[in-house]
């Protein structure tokens, strides 16, 4: 790898580490719930870029599509059919504890991560042999499916349960008479 | 084929599950949920029964290596967890009939996030550990979440799903620098790069403290513990003994395997420049923070809360131990699980069968007077309050003196003593509960409880009180078993 190359990447990771954390900072502080999905979109957006640095393609492309496409747009949808009425208006109780706990976090994130990073040892090992097919889709599902099998077939339960539960909760919600059945099929029996 | 039987019983709750949900959709009736799922958490008892029993010596796990380990540990954790699942079942099918919230996804959620527990006490990897933590809390907060209307559910699971979502980032993170600083995610990978790794890098003492606040928030100590006394009040009773006995254990199973897998060596487990300090802080913390809280509250499902809060401390005294008394201590954990678990499911179904639907039994004064109106659904409830104070012939008694006994060979006897005299001050809450039952009136014109008539719930009682019981006058069968489920970690 040419000095060059290494500058430029260097300046990519700063750019994309910059903007991520830009968004993440928009996403909590944000007033206006639009606007904070705009932050989550943006970081969503340069940690794929960063994936992408990695070599880890297939990831950002993932990333890209569930993230941004999926999850991020599902949030503006809930935010517009709850409509500007539901946001609560501004509360400023707790202000003092919030800022003090949020910057004793903060605080301890930095003095964790400057400990680790002054005794790391010199300059991260650059991983050797990594095939040209590192993070592409082929060597990612042949990953999946043979050395983490067990793994990525423990996580159907996972998959299963978050369904149950968020059909469970959402059914629940109906049901404001204790006096109706649950639903027709309770009915008749005993 | 060895294999398969070894892993029979988490296959038999996962198909199990299936089959109860294909039932739920095809069937007109309700009332077999309950009873099905009942069904098949004790065949997952019966099959970790029977591996045990056939031995694990011919049992090839290259298979599913280094993402689930199969040992004693493992299929103990399994049946426990099982006979869990079973009682809480037992008690959904009274509790959520008479509520009038009967519905077939309650079962599901129990068994897949039992699967969940099962995964996390299997699991031999960070991966694999992770994702049956996330099932296992994911079920959780559903169930806590079941009533939707009260608004003391849904607080409680609120508060429960953000604050657990954030530890389990923490933990997470831990992990993600474990692996930074060893390049295993396999937890016995992660223990011998970790021993050999020397002097204490920082960036493996900062992923243990946050996996150890992850951990703590799971088993709910202090300073950890904000969401456990409104998740418990919130959530259906039954899904209330769910967390308290079998989301508990599988948080220990968790406890344990990763401190004495990854973090197992001379220079982690010493005093000076290891985690047992940081452990018995913790339960000291715990045990006396909640038994006075506890003593405070006029609900006695909160009362409970902070009951199971402080059951924790008493555990965590027990994992400190391990760092001297090694397995012994081990053990002494293990017994007491089963000891609380089945004493915890007792009480909460006592408290339970104390209610109708509209007219839940919640504080003291309900119960004023139920020893001499309901002798029936009285006496379970005081046998079940008295093992949890830890009083003979009843299990609590043992589970805390071996817990106590291997602080002391371990040398810990301060320890002991504060842990002594916390069990003194929670009998003065438990003991509050009988003067109620057997020595109070209810108040002119005052609500009092009118105990509610369910199968279910009287077999969940008949179980647990026998084996309250049981363990509480033979316990040694019991010991032996988890002496030998403990005896996979080694050192001491």
């Amino acid at each position: 790898m040419s000095p060059t190359e290494m500058a430029l990447g260097q300046a990519y990771f700063w750019i994309c580490a910059t903007l991520a954390l830009t968004g993440a900072i928009i996403t909590v502080s944000a007033k206006n719930p639009i606007r904070g999905a705009m932050g989550l979109l943006l970081m969503i957006l340069t940690i794929a870029g960063l994936f992408l640095a990695l070599h880890a393609q297939f990831l950002a492309a993932i990333q890209l599509i569930v993230y941004a496409g999926a999850i991020v747009v599902l949030f503006l949808f809930v935010i517009m059919l709850l409509g500007p009425s539901s946001t609560s208006p501004h509360d400023g109780r707790g202000r003092l504890p919030r800022y003090v706990g949020a910057g004793l976090f903060a605080g301890a994130g930095v003095a964790a991560m400057s400990l680790i990073v002054r005794n790391a040892p010199q300059a991260p090992k650059l991983v050797a042999g990594v095939g040209n097919d590192f993070g592409s889709v082929d060597a990612f599902g042949r990953i999946l499916f043979s050395h983490g099998l067990v793994p990525f077939e423990l996580s159907s339960a996972l998959l299963m349960v978050a369904i149950i539960g968020a059909v469970a909760v959402a059914r629940g919600r109906h049901k404001d008479d204790p006096k109706t059945p649950a639903s027709p099929t309770s009915e008749g029996h005993e | 084929m060895a294999l398969a039987f070894a892993l029979s019983p988490l296959a038999v709750i996962a198909f199990g599950a299936m089959l109860l949900m294909l039932a739920e959709a095809f069937s007109r009736k309700r009332a077999g949920l309950a009873l099905g799922a009942t069904m098949i958490f004790a065949a997952g008892c019966a099959f970790s029964a029977g591996v045990w029993m056939n031995g694990l010596d011919d049992v090839d796990g290259s298979v599913v290596a280094p993402w689930l380990v199969i040992d004693r540990f493992t299929i103990f954790f399994q049946g426990l967890l099982c006979l869990g699942g079973a009682l809480a079942s037992l008690l959904a099918g009274g509790y959520l009939r008479e509520h009038g919230i009967d519905r077939g996804e309650f079962y599901s959620l129990l068994l897949f996030a039992t699967f969940g527990a099962m995964m996390v006490a299997a699991s031999g990897d960070a991966l694999v550990l992770f994702l049956g933590l996330e099932t296992m809390s994911i079920g959780a907060y559903a169930m806590t979440a079941f009533r939707r209307t009260s608004p003391r559910a849904t607080e409680g699971a609120l508060k429960y799903f953000l604050l657990g979502s954030f530890a389990a980032a923490l933990m997470l993170y831990g992990f993600a620098l474990l692996y930074g600083a060893t390049s295993h995610t396999d937890l016995a990978g992660i223990g011998a790069a970790v021993a050999k790794g020397g002097p204490r890098t920082p960036m493996v003492v900062i992923a243990l403290v946050l996996i150890l606040c992850g951990l703590a928030f799971k088993v709910s100590a202090v300073p950890f513990h904000m969401w456990t006394p409104d998740a418990y009040e919130g959530a259906p009773t039954p899904a209330t003994t769910y967390m308290a006995v079998v989301v508990k254990t599988g948080a220990f199973a968790m406890l344990l395997r990763v401190l004495l897998t990854c973090f197992a060596d001379k220079a982690s487990m010493s005093w000076s420049s290891g985690w047992p300090p940081a452990i018995a802080w913790l339960a000291v913390i715990t045990m006396t923070v909640a038994n006075l809280i506890a003593g405070q509250q006029e609900s006695v499902k909160r009362m409970l809360a902070y009951s199971s809060i402080a059951h924790a401390g008493y555990l965590l005294v027990g994992v400190v131990a391990t760092m001297r008394s090694g397995p012994q201590a081990s053990a002494s954990v293990l017994f007491y699980l089963l000891t609380y678990g089945v004493s915890t499911a007792g009480v909460f179904g006592s408290l339970i069968l104390c209610g109708r639907r509209g007219a839940e039994a919640v504080s003291y004064e309900d119960l004023a007077g139920l020893g001499r109106r309901h002798p029936a659904a009285a006496l379970p409830f005081a046998l079940f309050l008295v093992s949890l104070a830890g009083i003979p012939p009843t299990a609590g008694f043992f589970g805390k003196w071996f817990i106590f006994r291997a602080a002391v060979d371990g040398g810990f006897y301060a320890l002991t003593v504060i842990a002594f005299v916390n069990s003194v001050i929670a009998a003065y809450y438990y003991l509050r509960v009988l003067v109620y039952m057997y020595m109070r009136e209810p108040a002119a014109g005052a609500p009092f409880a009118t105990p509610m008539r369910s199968g279910y719930v009287t077999a969940a009682l008949i179980v647990s009180a026998v084996l309250v019981l049981v363990l509480g006058i033979t316990p040694g069968t019991s010991l032996d078993v988890a002496v030998q489920a403990a005896s996979i970690f080694g050192g001491g």
